[in-house]
């Protein structure tokens, strides 16, 4: 479908009778070729999902330990010392010994706390980094971790390379890609079918440990009134 | 060892506010509460002042309590320092095979990494770091690829090129990489 080129025509004008091939036609840069690079490894480790070091909770916690615990520290051996104690630790002794289970504003510390506490576990045991999509792995060396919004922009040049299709947007999700694409001349069944292979070789050479699901859309462009 | 730490930290860190929390939270519901429980029903209060004041008298108690929390903060800043810290390999050692072995600067290995890298087709930038020990580094690898790259051949590329010239250049047994892949952004092209 590439004869569509309107710019090929002005450029060739055959005045010169030796032309020595600059260099454009013989190396068939084609995207059929990029098939041959397929890296099946048939052995090669499993490729496990990429850990975050959740290094920001971490840090955010370690502040206000450290705030919290030096605070109560430094007034307990300043209590030590024979001064008095700080305001805020008198009235929080006082709110201690006083308020009830029952009160609201316990019951909301509580609540929020245990919540706290729930999140942190989440992180902790939840990989995270569910940006970063696992490669698969040729050698047991390497691990590659592709970002999804890579993925998605790869995928996206490889709708828009579809003749027909004049905006594609790619909604890639961990396990799924959908693409909806506005086509604004030929029949939208044939384009479909093209985006389908098209993409079909896309998601191949992003070479994923799990290759995405892939769920296409085609439409026409609204009109012009 | 830092990423396994932090987990393990935060899990605890976790654990304790929510049965904590969860404690305080059911009792204040009126849940009925086995007799070991911490607190006797709705109208308990948090900290009674004589729960407060029930060790104060014996001589352990001050000391212990500001060594307890002396060495939490102690803890707690170590903590924070290694999540500062990043830990990066000034030097790989290479064995030249006669014996005395010679010592590589990080930085020098780093760079051609990169620059080798950035030399592959579909590849605009690439950030190497080196971790690990000296005997054995490992790499950690950002590209940032090139609009129409192909995101598994730059792996392979690199794979079969970068990373395997500089494990053999340095003598290296094996170079375990990490390798993050990301695209410049750019807008579509219509090529019809």
């Amino acid at each position: 479908m590439s004869e569509y080129d309107t710019e090929g025509g002005t450029q060739r004008l055959p005045v010169i009778e030796r032309t020595p091939e600059p260099s454009g036609s013989p190396d068939l840069d084609q995207s059929a070729s990029s098939a041959a690079y397929e890296p099946v490894g048939p052995g090669g480790a499993r490729a496990h999902r990429f850990w975050s070091p959740r290094r920001t909770p971490a840090l955010l916690l370690a502040l206000v330990v450290i705030g919290a615990v030096g605070v109560l520290l430094y007034d307990i051996s300043a209590v030590r010392a024979g001064r008095d104690a700080m305001h805020w630790r008198q009235v929080a002794a006082g709110d201690l010994a006083t308020r009830q289970l029952q009160d609201t504003w316990v019951l909301v510390g509580a609540g929020v706390a245990a919540a706290l506490g729930l999140w942190l576990i989440v992180l902790a045991a939840t990989p995270g980094l569910r940006a970063v999509l696992p490669m698969r792995r040729t050698t047991a060396d390497v691990r590659g971790g592709l970002d999804r919004e890579a993925a998605a922009l790869v995928l996206r040049d490889r709708a828009m390379e579809v003749s027909g299709v004049q905006s594609a947007r790619i909604r890639m999700k961990r396990s799924k890609v959908t693409v909806r694409a506005l086509s604004h001349f030929r029949e939208l069944d044939d384009v479909r079918a093209d985006l389908d292979t098209a993409l079909g070789t896309g998601i191949t050479e992003l070479g994923l440990a799990k290759p995405p699901g892939l769920s296409v859309h085609v439409g026409r462009p609204a009109k012009k009134k | 060892m830092l990423k396994s730490v932090n987990r393990v930290v935060l899990a605890l860190a976790g654990l304790v506010l929510l049965v904590v929390g969860g404690a305080v939270l059911a009792t204040g519901l009126g849940w009925s509460a086995p007799s070991w429980w911490p607190w006797d029903g709705r109208h308990d209060v948090l900290l009674s002042t004589a729960d407060r004041l029930r060790w104060r008298d014996e001589g352990w108690w001050w000391p212990a309590v500001i060594a307890a929390l002396a060495v939490v903060v102690l803890l707690a800043l170590w903590w924070l320092l290694a999540q500062l810290r990043r830990s990066r390999l000034s030097e790989v050692l290479v064995d030249s095979g006669d014996g005395d072995g010679a010592r590589l600067r990080g930085r020098a290995l780093e760079g051609v990494l990169a620059s080798e890298a950035e030399a592959l087709p579909g590849v605009d930038r690439a950030h190497v770091s080196l971790t690990g020990r000296r005997t054995a580094p490992e790499a950690r690898i950002g590209l940032l690829l090139e609009a129409h790259a192909q995101p598994a051949a730059a792996l392979a590329e690199l794979t079969g090129e970068a990373l395997e010239h500089a494990r053999a250049s340095a003598g290296l047994a094996a170079l375990p990489a990490e390798v993050r892949l990301r695209a410049v952004k750019h807008r579509a092209q219509r090529v019809s």
